[in-house]
């Protein structure tokens, strides 16, 4: 059982997604609510062993841990049809069950307090395995567990497992509407600097874009939390899809994340995902060939992720990577056709500081789910707009931090104790350098970033990792 | 009855004309069926070659007597002729189409013998006049003189089997303008041929040939064994153990082919222990091959009988597609999976050189990964086999382009150039258990070619995965501030060198092995024979082993070039990484500066200029690769006019850059 992928769920966020993913995991996986597979499942063809195990009565558990601070969401999970599904040992929810009140210090806080508890979970799960490829976190930023306890489970798991990949599924806030959570510019920056430092491969999943394709694509008037969170347990089971439905490509979680990620930083992707439904509600079914599935792709309305910038802005974004997950009866002489039309037709616009084109996996869809759409695609691009997104986080924590407002919440909590707000700094520092660099990504001489000057050495001193900015020279 | 008219006088010449017409008419009659008379004699003289059968009248016969039955004589003659021909030909060495054709003349002989016992009795009543001998012969005698010429031409040359066949039908269409003589020797061509037709019909309905004395046109050579297939590169048994020999009757000439091939089919149906039962049906038989064609007809029926029958077994008993399916997925690396997991568990085997590479041991590590992987449901897996070949790809390349094409001699000598040193990494390859009847489609040669395709992948796959782990290198130091530094340079040609690699097997899987294999599927649906399969299997790998650059050397050097440059430097990224580390932060634990990927926290950057070394090291990997990179593209571009899916790579290895540079 080869490149096995533990996925841990944190916090509200991370649990409901989570759960919407195993759902769709079983469905396409032909595996009962309990766990069993169904009669009907049993031609094979597929890796079930990525993301599960078998117990001794042969019925599938998942390898996820269900972490949680509060025991909510871990309950609902606990009494709905999929209880059986999870391994019992695998749900951490804290003895006190408070919750983190949205605070991300009292999340970090304590992960650190129950840091051994949930390694053990880990490294049993890890010890489960035969040769672990690395972690899939699903956690929201802006919260206090997912975002508190997710980065302590970072560090930690960066730590432990270094030689282990880690990958998060981030859901970012809508960043649009005010939100209950007034704390979250602070939750969102603090964590961003783990996602930037600790992560290999963070897809960022835009609420305000989720909630945005939710009504127009899906003509959903409001959406609720679990369409929303359909949409990314979609995108997570698309993006797996090459690890689970064997091709000749990509499948093996680095042989994937390579290809996209240009520098160990540049490491956040947006996605993008056509057609979709929710729920088999009444769409209008559309004819889907290759060339349609590439060209709504490389649309903006289908990406999960909100476009902030500016028209001028905009129109200096450039795509570093794109690798289009196809799905279903797909004609192969269909994919050169249809990538030479899109470089005809110039759709995309690439960084011209290295060679750039659309990667394709073709990948076999799950045959026990019927779907009305022949071809269904995902994206997974990295492009330097995603700037845009952290730059508006960092314009929302300014906002609030001038006002020093709520930062007795943190105060409490040993990291920011004695008014040592650092850390704040800190991670402010390495987001405004992660947007800088990709920022210098959209220039065609990036390969010479930081390298302006030839005859200085690297005179930069640091303070702390990361933070510094030093001018180097060859 | 002129006893003793005869016994006075020696000279018919003594009697009166009337005397000697009766006479003569008596002493005809014997001539024609060859004894001789009183006053007409055989004379047999032998000549060079053949003999010469004269008859000799006493010349004193009356010379109007004389002239009319000098007229018959040639009859005379050619009964002679034809007896001796039956006579001489119904022995057993002379084969079955003689016997046939002899026993056919017999019953002819027989019917004339008659007409010579009715003339004679004729004679007997006095109603027969020599005029009267004349006229009624005069059917009889074109017939007998055809014949006769047929017969003298079939011994002169002693010909036998298809020959006599043939020069009957020749002869027969000469005489078109003879009704009568063309239809008996229609007739008697027919006849001839029922023998032949008997060794035909159990050929084309069983595939066995019953041809004691030679005489049929499909030769056997029974030392070419069907389990040579699986080893003979040429497959010599299935294309030469049944073969056309000179001979072809004409009628058959033009379906000769498939009248090899149909037994050939049902040979291999019978090889199989499958029942060869052909559909009876009363018109089957192939009796006649008269101008109605009939034969033909038979013939093409059972073609289709025999193709179509072994088509489907091929297909369905021996699920042909499924196999070819499965190598897909381990040859062709469809279903790479099982590659991820079989590469991390034989690293260290692979690792070594060629000839310490113990294959029991690949073998079963392969094993072990067919059984964890998407491959264990695939119940052909156990076919696969490891092999640790000899030479790098080059060299073998370059040896198989010599003996296949035949081609640049003068190349080869940098073609064998071979690597400093080669591990089971470059000489690894798969194999796969091909049993009869499968052999006749997977060839040799087939499955040569598609370990040639695999070694190349296999390689390539090497080289992404060397590079993904330069890649994680690179990850491990996210935490320090590598902008403008060497880190951040290496993790740019690290890029360029995984979208070389990557582009490199999208364009090898995506644009050519898919699509390929997916046009061959399409028409080995439709196929209705198994040359067809072969034909379109062939094709199909041709095409692939063409369009993966196997086939263009100077191409496929640049590229190894290039692939051998990644390997290089993913090699070297570990130091590279780990020196450029050590040198930034120096108060750092140098053993585990990599292990920690996040580093404690505040390192300083230093000394940067200690460190100009790796910098200017990374600097030349990534100078040579893009000079490679660069003369690759230029030769893309330059041969992509003779080879048009030469683009679609220059597309993927280049990307936009390529329009950019108006290439």
């Amino acid at each position: 059982m080869p490149r096995e992928i533990i996925t841990l769920q944190v916090g509200q966020c991370g649990n409901q997604i989570g759960m919407e993913f195993w759902k769709q995991l079983c469905l396409e996986h032909g595996i009962s609510k309990d766990g069993i597979l169904e009669d009907f499942a049993t031609q094979g063809g597929d890796r079930k062993d990525v993301f599960f195990y078998q117990a001794d009565d042969q019925h599938y558990i998942p390898r996820a841990l269900l972490i949680d601070l509060e025991p909510r969401v871990i309950n609902g999970i606990q009494n709905s049809d999929y209880r059986n599904l999870y391994n019992h040992e695998n749900i951490f929810v804290s003895d006190h069950g408070g919750g983190a009140g949205n605070n991300w210090a009292s999340g970090y806080h304590q992960g650190k307090n129950v840091e051994e508890d949930i390694m053990d979970m880990i490294d049993r799960e890890a010890d489960g395995s035969d040769s672990l490829e690395g972690f899939v976190l699903c956690h929201s930023i802006a919260g206090g567990t997912g975002s508190g306890m997710g980065s302590y489970l970072l560090e930690t798991l960066n730590d432990r497992y270094s030689k282990k990949l880690v990958q998060t599924y981030s859901v970012f806030p809508n960043q649009m509407e005010t939100s209950d959570v007034v704390v979250q510019p602070y939750n969102s920056l603090l964590t961003l600097k783990r996602l930037t430092l600790n992560a290999d491969c963070v897809v960022v999943l835009d609420n305000t874009a989720l909630n945005r394709i939710a009504v127009e694509r899906l003509h959903l008037s409001n959406p609720t939390f679990a369409q929303t969170n359909s949409l990314v347990s979609t995108v997570m089971s698309a993006s797996t899809t090459t690890l689970r439905y064997p091709g000749y490509m990509n499948n093996d979680l680095v042989g994937l994340l390579a290809s996209l990620i240009p520098t160990p930083r540049c490491h956040f992707l947006m996605t993008g995902y056509t057609p979709l439904t929710v729920e088999r509600q009444a769409n209008v079914i559309r004819k889907t060939t290759v060339l349609d599935v590439m060209r709504r792709l490389l649309q903006a309305k289908n990406i999960m992720v909100s476009s902030y910038a500016r028209t001028k802005d905009a129109s200096q974004a450039k795509y570093i990577s794109i690798l289009n997950i196809i799905q279903g009866e797909v004609d192969p002489t269909q994919v050169h056709e249809s990538l030479q039309r899109i470089r005809e037709r110039k759709l995309v616009n690439f960084i011209e500081w290295g060679p750039a084109s659309i990667q394709v996996a073709l990948s076999r869809k799950s045959p026990y789910v019927q779907t009305a759409h022949r071809v269904s695609g995902l994206m997974l691009a990295s492009h330097t707009s995603i700037r845009h997104l952290f730059s508006k986080c960092l314009s929302q924590y300014d906002k609030l931090r001038r006002k020093q407002a709520f930062l007795d919440n943190y105060r409490k909590f040993p990291m920011f104790a004695d008014n040592d707000l650092s850390e704040f700094d800190e991670s402010r520092d390495i987001i405004e350098s992660l947007v800088d660099e990709y920022k210098a990504c959209e220039s065609p001489d990036y390969i010479k970033w930081g390298m302006e000057d030839p005859n200085n050495m690297m005179t930069g001193e640091g303070s702390a990792a990361g933070s510094l900015d030093p001018k180097s020279e060859v | 009855m002129t006893q003793t008219a005869a016994g006075f006088e020696n000279l018919i010449g003594y009697y009166e004309p009337p005397v000697q017409e009766l006479i003569v008419i008596d002493e005809v009659l014997s001539a024609m069926v060859g004894v001789e008379g009183r006053y007409i004699s055989i004379k047999t003289l032998r000549g060079k070659k053949d003999e010469i059968i004269n008859f000799l009248v006493d010349p004193s016969m009356d010379l109007a007597l004389q002239e009319l039955a000098k007229r018959i004589f040639p009859l005379c003659r050619s009964f002679l002729l034809i007896n001796q021909f039956v006579e001489s030909r119904s022995q057993f060495q002379n084969g079955l189409v003689n016997h046939a054709f002899s026993a056919a003349l017999r019953e002819f002989l027989l019917d004339y013998q008659a007409l010579v016992a009715q003339l004679e009795h004729q004679f007997r009543l006095g109603r027969l006049s020599l005029q009267g001998l004349w006229f009624y012969c005069q059917p009889t005698l074109k017939s007998m003189q055809a014949l006769s010429t047929v017969i003298q031409k079939a011994s002169a040359n002693n010909f036998s089997g298809s020959a006599v066949l043939n020069l009957l039908q020749s002869q027969a269409k000469a005489m078109a303008g003879d009704n009568a003589v063309r239809l008996l020797l229609e007739k008697m061509t027919q006849c001839a041929s029922r023998a032949y037709m008997s060794i035909l019909e159990r050929w084309v309905y069983e595939g066995v040939i019953d041809d004691p004395y030679g005489e049929f046109f499909i030769a056997e050579d029974k030392s070419l064994q069907k389990e040579s297939l699986t080893k003979d590169y040429d497959a010599k048994y299935w294309r030469q153990r049944y073969s056309l020999k000179d001979g072809i009757p004409s009628f058959l000439a033009n379906t000769a082919g498939t009248i090899l091939t149909t037994g050939k089919y049902l040979n291999v149906l019978r090889e199989c222990g499958h029942n060869v039962q052909v559909p009876p049906s009363e018109n089957s038989k192939l009796m006649s091959f008269g101008s109605n064609h009939h034969y033909l007809e038979c013939i093409k029926a059972a073609y289709n009988f025999a193709s179509g029958e072994l088509v489907n077994l091929i297909k369905e008993k021996y699920d042909l597609t499924g196999k070819l399916r499965s190598i897909k997925h381990y040859l062709l690396l469809d279903q790479g999976d099982f590659l991820v997991h079989f590469m991390d568990i034989a690293r260290d085997e692979l690792a070594k050189k060629p000839d310490e590479v113990s294959v029991e041991k690949l073998q079963s590590l392969l094993d072990l990964a067919l059984r964890t992987t998407a491959a264990s449901v695939d119940p052909y897996h156990e076919g696969l086999t490891c092999i640790v070949e000899r030479s790098s790809l080059l060299k073998r390349l370059g040896t198989f382009n010599v003996t296949e094409v035949s081609q640049r001699d003068s190349s080869n000598n940098d073609i064998l150039e071979e690597p400093v040193s080669i591990t089971g990494l470059e000489t690894f390859s798969l194999s796969y258990k091909v049993h009869w009847p499968l052999s006749i489609v997977l060839s040799r040669k087939a499955l040569t070619n598609y370990q040639l395709i695999f070694r190349f992948l296999f390689h390539c796959k090497h080289v992404d995965r060397q590079l993904c782990g330069a890649w994680q290198t690179h990850q491990g130091v996210r935490a320090l501030n590598t902008r403008g530094t060497a880190i951040s340079r290496s993790s740019l040609l690290c890029r360029s060198m995984l979208k070389f690699i990557n582009s490199l097997l999208h364009y090898l899987t995506f644009e050519v092995i898919e699509p390929n294999w997916h046009m061959m599927y399409t028409r080995l649906q439709s196929a209705n024979s198994i040359d067809e399969v072969i034909q379109h299997h062939d094709f199909f790998l041709d095409k692939c082993l063409r369009e993966c650059l196997l086939l263009l050397p100077e191409l496929l050097k640049k590229v190894e070039r290039l692939k051998s440059m990644c390997l290089q430097y993913a090699a070297a990224t570990q130091w590279l990484i780990s020196s450029s580390i050590v040198l930034h932060s120096p108060d750092e634990s140098k053993a585990d500066s990599l292990g920690t990927k996040q580093s404690k926290s505040g390192q300083a950057l230093k000394s940067a200029s200690r460190n100009a070394a790796v910098t200017d090291s990374i600097l030349k990997f990534e100078k040579d690769f893009d000079t490679e990179l660069q003369s690759l593209g230029s030769i893309l571009s330059s041969s992509s006019q003779t080879e048009p899916y030469l683009t679609h790579l220059a597309k993927w290895i280049l990307g936009v850059k390529l329009e950019h540079k108006g290439l």
